[in-house]
């Protein structure tokens, strides 16, 4: 005689439900490995470091507005735009400033939020963060399919000279 | 009467290791290592893929946490993220998938009648498991063995909960199809 389907499924989740033995190393490889990388921490800027950062911004605008500069090494100058006529803050976030609302806050002209930030070749996620609350991705780009964070994203790639 | 030890919650965890805290780090690894695991491993099927997946999940959760904007919820945002490493992991690791085959010496040696049987019946399970379509699989392990509701299980998989209700009766029906096949031969 077969046991009811129930009973049965239920002895195969009771056993399912056993402990695993995982490595106890495994903190420890953990560890080791974040040791390594900063932590995506909400900085407080001091006053100062917030001008300077306002003067080169303003001579980024003037000398470079957001055109890649053929010949120069380093990262180069793209700008972001969002229309959003009701939102009250917007925040560009993505792989490129670990995520931190605080460190591409956009500003707005009648509705249109925009920031300018320095990329290096290669592929980034990012959003865009409205009011402080609500992640955006960027209607103009395309969607990251393998973002595993829960909230939409999109994907800019830079490419390196020449290409 | 006694002195209990309370724990610090996640978001105090979340909070500290923001604040510059690795250590603090430590204890969500601690926290969440064993029971991420098992999910790890009865998803991927092989142990040392898991721990991979799990040791991944973990690193990419501390890269990316400023994106958990609700550290009160921790536990629910790293399970998303080890839920699809596990879709990645689980897609390659089935090329390769090792099956469980106990050593048959392992079986012999059993002390007992019963241990024996206790082995062959945890293979099966095994067995089975592996047998079932991965978004079955997933589906039963958050909902029975991860004892998950299914509006979370909705949120961590971006799958509708009448598909999640079916996956998880289709995967009912065929892990007992399953383990009765391998009772009778």
């Amino acid at each position: 005689m077969f046991e009811p389907e129930d009973d049965f499924v239920e002895r195969v989740i009771q056993q399912l439900r056993r402990p695993v033995t995982i490595d106890p190393g495994l903190d420890a490889r953990v560890m080791r490995e974040i040791a390594a990388v900063p932590p995506a921490q909400r900085r407080v800027w001091p006053w100062w470091s917030l001008l300077a950062a306002a003067a080169v911004l303003s001579a980024l605008l003037i000398t470079r507005p957001w055109t890649r500069d053929a010949g120069q090494s380093g990262p180069d100058a793209f700008q972001f735009i969002l229309v959003a006529p009701q939102a009250a803050s917007v925040s560009l976030v993505g792989d490129f400033n670990d995520w931190d609302p605080k460190r591409a806050p956009m500003q707005t002209a009648q509705g249109i939020w925009a920031t300018v930030v320095n990329l290096a070749p290669g592929r980034y996620r990012y959003a865009f963060l409205v009011n402080g609350v609500e992640w955006r991705a960027d209607p103009g780009a395309p969607a990251a399919k393998d973002d595993e964070f829960g909230t939409p994203s999109s994907v800019v790639t830079v490419g390196g000279r020449g290409s | 009467m006694g002195i209990d030890k309370v724990e610090p919650s996640d978001a105090e965890l979340v909070r500290r290791v923001r604040a510059g805290d690795i250590g603090a780090y430590g204890a969500l690894v601690s926290r969440y290592r064993d029971r991420l695991g098992r999910y790890a491993v009865h998803m991927i099927g092989d142990h040392e893929d898991a721990e991979e997946a799990l040791q991944d999940s973990f690193v990419r959760a501390y890269r990316s946490l400023a994106r958990c904007y609700d550290p009160a919820r921790f536990g629910a945002w790293l399970y998303g993220i080890l839920v699809n490493r596990c879709r990645t992991t689980g897609a390659r690791a089935a090329r390769r998938r090792r099956m469980f085959v106990r050593d048959a010496d392992a079986l012999n040696g059993a002390a007992h009648a019963d241990q024996a049987d206790r082995l062959e019946w945890t293979d099966s399970v095994d067995r089975a498991l592996a047998r079932l379509a991965p978004e079955y699989r997933e589906a039963f392990l958050l909902k029975h063995v991860e004892d998950l509701e299914y509006e979370q299980i909705a949120e961590l998989t971006g799958a509708g909960i009448s598909a999640l209700k079916m996956r998880v009766k289709r995967a009912r029906e065929q892990l007992q199809k399953y383990l009765r096949e391998a009772e009778h031969v």
